[in-house]
């Protein structure tokens, strides 16, 4: 059960870099691979804001504006340069790696004895449950610090989600999913699609980093490889998600991404207890995406390619 | 007012493929006035179009409007002064966003796009009845994406959109070639109440006589990248569609012989 509720954390955790993944992904239909630069940024700006003995939530706002830089970036290079998207991310993430390695010091930082909001979820949850170690949730035994850890990151995660379909349903975020549906149009509408690209790279890697920076404090840890394999697992995400809900209502894609975040995990979990050797993990899941990718996109068939994939 | 000085653009210059688009093209158009431009296939009437809508900067010449100088000014920069209806129906509107958030878009044509929710109540109300006012049963659908809709419909709806905020300039490509010949009709008739009741400057491309004859107050035909007619006032309204056949087929005989031979012929004879 506990392995479940972990499961359950870090699919909310990763439901951020869905989101962001999403952003890039689906709304400006751009192959952003800076994410799995700025995913570590995150981590590494967060663990060297508390060692510095900043609170976790100021180091947590830190993490999304690098990450926001490292977007923005990206956008910068490909729109005022007119460097190729793909090579644009390519070349922020390969700068990413060294800057990663400058900021933290070392390639592995263990953030166990600092003040993280884990630490400050525990603190809520004993005085809530006045000092116990586990509660009873259905007849099973639950930690404390594992249950309102998963309470806290629903709530944050719940707040950003709802204030991203928001911000996507202003003049500013119509503009921008405009600027991804057909930016000739936008174009002759006035607006500056090299604007609307940079900041929507850069909000889509703020999400990503502050990912980050959530799961280095749920893991207590932040290594140099973090980053490794993250575009396919945000992909992985919101390709289950599309597959639960469609595409039709923006409300419903992104909650069918969070949604598709945290089955992804659980379906890892499964895999992982059924056996499947963890260094095969990251084979398995391209081997998804590329699935779900090749199957057209029906629902019931792209569900049912998801379910034998992660299986296998 | 419209007023191009000089205008040339050659593209792929000093290669096989180098096209002379554009040779000098001087002409003023009035404020208020509605010019059909015409021309045979590569004449450079939309290059034309596309050199006042900004898609290309002009290797020479200026392009002022309104009494502003917007040669050197991008093409979103413009088009806060500047409607647009392309030829594809496809191009100017997003398909996957609903019909009242791309008006919405529209209706914040050059003002700044802040934090605002994109579709008030009043918005909705305003857009209600403006999209009514097409006729086409369109206003109970609003949220629906414009991708399910006809080319027609999205031609109109883009008509619509480019003449929400008054521009003061509207560009017609060819906005009717795609469309099948009772969508054409149709949105050929809304341009026209369009431009009758806001008054609108206009620029028109297109390739039907009948068109050219019924709509506008000027006419001009291009050829290899310069001006060949420029028709107005009782000499436009006289026109009938044989006259301007009359006229491509004398385009047609220069054609057949290159343009030295062309050239020395008009010498000795002329």
């Amino acid at each position: 059960m506990t392995l479940m509720l972990g499961a359950w954390t870090v699919g909310i955790i990763l439901s951020l870099l869905a989101l962001g993944v999403f952003i890039s992904f689906r709304v400006f239909k751009f192959p952003d691979i800076t994410t799995e630069g700025s995913i570590t940024l995150g981590a590494a700006i967060l663990a060297v804001c508390l060692l510095r003995g900043y609170s976790p939530v100021v180091a947590t706002a830190a993490a999304f504006l690098a990450g926001g830089c490292a977007g923005a970036a990206t956008g910068v290079l490909h729109t005022r340069f007119g460097i190729n998207g793909l090579l644009s991310g390519i070349i922020v993430m390969t700068a990413l790696y060294s800057v990663n390695l400058r900021v933290m010091g070392q390639s592995n930082i263990p953030l166990l004895n600092s003040h993280t909001i884990v630490s400050d979820a525990q603190a809520i949850g004993s005085w809530l449950t006045g000092g116990a170690d586990g509660v009873g949730v259905f007849g099973w035994t639950i930690g404390v610090r594992e249950l309102f850890t998963l309470a806290l990151v629903v709530l944050f995660v719940v707040f950003v989600a709802t204030a991203l379909y928001v911000f996507l349903r202003t003049n500013l975020g119509s503009a921008m999913r405009a600027t991804g549906d057909n930016d000739q149009m936008i174009t002759a509408l006035a607006v500056d699609t090299r604007n609307m690209i940079t900041l929507g790279l850069a909000l889509a890697n703020g999400l990503i980093a502050l990912s980050g920076a959530l799961l280095a404090q749920y893991q207590g840890f932040v290594d140099v490889q973090m980053g490794i394999g993250m575009v396919v697992w945000g992909l992985a995400s919101v390709i289950i998600g599309e597959a639960l809900v469609g595409t039709r209502q923006l409300g419903f894609i992104v909650i069918g991404t969070v949604m598709g975040s945290v089955l992804f995990r659980l379906l890892v979990a499964v895999a992982l207890r059924a056996g499947l050797n963890p260094n095969d993990l990251k084979l398995v899941t391209a081997l998804f995406v590329f699935v779900a990718l090749i199957v057209p996109g029906l629902t019931a068939r792209l569900q049912c390619g998801g379910k034998t994939a992660a299986h296998a | 007012m419209l007023e191009l000085h000089g205008i040339t653009k050659t593209f792929f210059p000093h290669t096989p493929n180098e096209v002379r688009a554009l040779q000098g093209v001087d002409v003023t158009i009035d404020d208020g006035s509605f010019v059909i431009v015409i021309g045979t296939n590569g004449s450079g009437k939309s290059t034309l179009l596309n050199a006042v809508a900004g898609t290309f900067f002009p290797d020479r010449g200026r392009i002022v409007l309104g009494g502003r100088d917007i040669t050197r000014l991008r093409e979103h920069a413009r088009a806060a002064f500047i409607g647009r209806v392309f030829q594809n129906p496809f191009s100017g509107t997003a398909p996957e966003m609903s019909i009242a958030e791309n008006l919405a878009l529209a209706a914040r044509r050059g003002q700044r796009r802040g934090l605002g929710w994109a579709l008030s109540r009043s918005f909705r109300e305003s857009l209600r009845e403006r999209v009514g006012g097409l006729g086409m049963g369109l206003e109970d659908r609003i949220d629906n994406a414009i991708g399910s809709l006809s080319g027609g419909q999205r031609q109109a709806l883009t008509l619509l959109m480019a003449s929400w905020l008054r521009p003061q300039l509207l560009l017609l490509d060819e906005h009717t070639a795609a469309l099948d010949p009772k969508s054409a009709e149709q949105v050929i008739r809304l341009s026209e109440t369009t431009v009758q009741r806001d008054r609108l400057t206009t620029l028109m491309v297109t390739h039907s006589m009948q068109q050219a004859c019924a709509l506008g107050d000027r006419l001009i035909m291009m050829y290899r990248g310069r001006l060949l007619h420029d028709l107005r006032g009782a000499e436009k309204q006289r026109l009938r569609p044989e006259d301007l056949l009359a006229r491509f087929d004398d385009v047609r005989r220069t054609e057949q012989l290159d343009e030295s031979a062309s050239a020395f012929l008009r010498r000795a004879y002329l």
